[in-house]
Formats: structure tokens, sequence, C-alpha cells
């Protein structure tokens, strides 16, 4: 993603706002990292919007798909009840964005391990994102575990990653081993995936 | 009933008479986090249609075994406490599917746990673990466990310090081993409590019961392939163990891999469960 020469300042004003202006900023061929992140961070959670894709599991976090972004992205949404965290993981050479819709999450950032992996894995650092923070990361700058920490509080935060991905590594705290996994979704458009 | 995040904990902040109110069988749903319990308070043990506890985000030091009572629970929640240790009792629990005990300050899992049949679900992770009682792989509905922020051990650890079973401890074995007949009221309830924690000794060649004393050995179980986990392998006595554990090189690894070998089937299973 490069600089455009002239980056426009957007204001998502509903879910759907936001959507459809992802659409029109990916449309291009060159899309800025800057751009996403502050249109990502303009929209005020409003969970009337976003309610209906919020359907939580009570044994770990949940991923669901709100837009498949014709292919060049997807938009969905995590639910994390009380205590759920994910793994350590990096993001198969694609952009990722965070924001957060409710609650809290804890992200905490590792540098990549050795090749051969047989040492605890280096922090590189860790930080509690508020309600409508939005987050980036890819792997040139590290890989990441995410965690509701509250053990009182549920949390929902939207994600876009571009371009869409379905399977990335998780790795071992302790030892740097990596194991490749595949991610689904819990529900897609509002409805509940059949496994 | 939800009542978090407010400041009860002190005595009289659950009503005395809660056991005989109509709500003692009635209530499914207590949500209590983020309070000032420093301990479970005994009323609430009186509750015996609860299905869902959370007391996540207070001061508890201790589960009490009288969790037992709840016998309708299927979700428990207990993270962000300061527990350090799990009665056995809480595995009597017959239902219990989701069972959160992370943050806290636990250092050991009783072996007993695993006679949770229905457990789907067990959070442990940031707590002061070093090793996992093998038993943990019998829990064969697992399908999330977390164990990151333990200092679980690394490297290949033996430990044979063996205390002698106490007289209890024999006379349970012989009455278990032998199959000795024995009703509730033949017994203290105490005993009869005792005699149903008896655990099997993984050494399929012995068939016998240990209760409290047990030799221990760590040794790992392949997870997934990719690394290690320390499991505490409780055989009930040093004669028990495999007759390769002696200290030289080359028995360690055909420990190792025996220990593979019974464990790579029930491994298998857990293979998709660690979140890391």
């Amino acid at each position: 993603m490069e600089q455009p020469v002239q980056t426009e300042t957007w204001k998502a004003r509903s879910l759907e706002d936001l959507v459809r202006i992802l659409h029109q900023i990916f449309a291009e061929d060159k899309v800025s990292v800057e751009e996403v992140q502050a249109l990502m961070e303009s929209y005020d959670s409003n969970p009337e919007e976003w309610l209906q894709y919020a359907k939580f599991d009570q044994y770990r976090y949940t991923r669901n798909l709100v837009d498949s972004g014709n292919g060049k992205f997807n938009l969905m949404i995590l639910c994390w009840g009380e205590g759920h965290g994910s793994s350590i993981h990096d993001h198969t050479d694609s952009h990722c964005f965070m924001k957060i819709l409710q609650g809290n999450l804890k992200e905490t950032l590792f540098e990549w391990p050795e090749k051969k992996g047989n040492g605890e894995m280096a922090k590189k650092s860790e930080r509690v994102l508020r309600e409508n923070q939005c987050a980036y990361i890819n792997d040139s700058i590290g890989l990441h575990r995410v965690e509701n920490t509250s053990h009182t509080e549920t949390a929902v935060s939207l994600h876009l990653y571009s371009p869409p991905f379905d399977t990335c590594n998780t790795f071992d705290q302790r030892t740097g081993h990596r194991h490749k996994v595949t991610m689904t979704f819990y529900s897609q458009f509002g409805e509940r995936t059949v496994c | 009933l939800l009542a978090k995040n407010n400041r009860l904990g002190g005595p009289g902040s659950l009503p005395k008479g809660l056991g005989q109110a109509p709500l003692a069988r009635s209530l499914r749903v207590l949500n209590l986090s983020g309070n000032r319990f420093a301990e479970v308070p005994p009323a609430l043990l009186q509750l015996r249609g609860l299905r869902s506890l959370s007391l996540g985000g207070n001061r508890l030091h201790s589960i009490p075994p009288d969790i037992q009572e709840l016998r309708s629970l299927d979700f428990l929640y207990l993270g962000g406490n300061f527990i350090t240790s799990i009665p056995p009792e809480l595995a009597k629990l017959p239902s219990l599917k989701y069972l959160v005990l992370c943050d806290n300050k636990i250092q050991s899992i009783p072996p007993q746990l695993s006679q949770l049949h229905s457990l789907r679900s067990l959070s442990l992770h940031n707590n002061l673990l070093t090793y996992l009682p093998r038993e943990i792989l019998n829990l064969v509905h697992l399908e999330e466990l977390s164990l990151r922020g333990n200092p679980l051990v690394v490297r290949f650890v033996r430990d044979l310090t063996y205390n002698p079973p106490s007289l209890q401890e024999l006379a349970g074995r012989t009455v278990k081993t032998r199959n000795v007949p024995y009703a509730p009221s033949d017994l203290p309830e105490n005993l009869v409590r005792y005699l149903s924690l008896a655990s099997n000794c993984p050494n399929p060649k012995c068939g016998g019961v240990y209760f409290d004393s047990c030799v221990r050995q760590i040794k790992f179980v392949d997870f997934c392939g990719k690394y290690r986990l320390p499991l505490m392998h409780y055989l009930c006595s040093p004669e028990c163990s495999s007759p390769f554990s002696s200290a030289s090189q080359s028995s360690t690894s055909q420990s190792e891999s025996d220990s593979e070998d019974e464990a790579s089937v029930a491994a298998h299973r857990m293979q998709k469960v660690l979140l890391g």
C-alpha cells in the first residue's frame, strides 16, 4: 500500500457507510494504510448496527463475517467472552486492521522467532486498546496475541484483512514453534455457519 | 441474577435465608463478578438449580469442597482471583462443561479433575503450573484448553521423591482393588467420600489404585508434533513405575517413546485443543 497523492479524510457515519467507503477505497489500485485506519477510527461504534453479527460462543472467541469486499478484503466482527484470548499468530502477508467496538482488548506484540525456534519468544510491547481505537499490524511489524483480559465484561472488535486469508500460523510462546491453522467463520453475514 | 461490579463481599452480602427461599430452586444464572468476595458465600451453595456461576474478578483464595453441592452447574467462572489450589471435590460436578480458572495462583491440578466427563472447555492460563497430571488426557470431550502464561517445565525432569502411603491410603487401596463391598451406611461420610476419590494407576499391568501417595515422574508427551508438554505420571509405587525408569541415557529415550505410545492415542484427540 502506498500513499496516494491526495489522502481523503473520511467520516463513516454508520457501519453501512463504513462498508460503502471501504468498497470505494479498495476499488482503487493503491490503498493507503493510514487512510483505512483513519476511516475505521472515524466510525463511532453503534451496537444497534452490528448486534446482528455479534454472536458469542461460551468457550472461545468467534469470527463473524460482515462483508467479503468483492474479494479485496474481509470485514468481520470478533466476539470475545470474559477471559477469551487468541494464540500468538501471524497474518499471512496481509494487512490487518482491528477496531474496538465494545470493551477493551489487550494486544501483545512479539518478535518473529528464529527459524528453528528453540526458546521463549520475545515480547516487544503490549497495550490495551479502548473503544473506537483502531490498531494495525502486518507480518513485517511482527506477531501478536489479542486477549480480553476482563473477567466481568465482554469485548467486540471489527477486523479488516486485505487481501483475505483463511490460514495462518500460531506460535507456542515457550518455544517459538509454529503450527499452521485454518480459520473458520462462526457466522457469515449474520447467519450462523453450520460446521 | 446479574450483580457484577458492585462492592459485595462482606458478611451478609447474600441473604441468610437464601437456601430456603423459592429462589434456591429456580435461580439458574448468577453473576457476581467484579465484587470483593474473599470466600464463596456458603448461602450460595444452597442454590441447587444453579447452572451458571461467575465469581470472576473477586478476592477468592480457595474453592470450597462443598462446591459439589451445585449439582446442576455447567458453567463455572472463577478467573481473576487468588486461588492457590483446586479441591478434588470440584470433579464431582457431573454437568460441568466450562471451567475457567485463569489468572489465579494455582500450582497443580488434581488428577481427579479428569472425572469431569462433560468438560468441553478448561481455561488455566496465567497460573503457576509447572506440570499437568497425565489424566488430563482422559477428558475426551475437551475442545479447548488454555495453558499459556504458566511456568511449564520445558526440559525433561525426573523427580522420584516418594512418601510412603498412610494407613488410610493402604486400607483404601485394599477396599478398592479387592472390591470389598461397602454402603454409605457402613462408613462415616468422609470415608465414603475418600473412597470415591481413588485414581487408577496408569500402568496397565498394575491395575491398582492410589489416593494421595504416588511416585511423580514428569514425562513429556508430544502435542501437535511441534512441542512438548510436561505431564505428571502418577504411579502408585516405585516398583510400579516402568522398568525403564533407571537413570541411564538410553532408557530415557525409551521411556519417553513408551509414554508417547501410550499417550499418543489420547494426544491425537488433544491436538486441536491447545490454545498456545
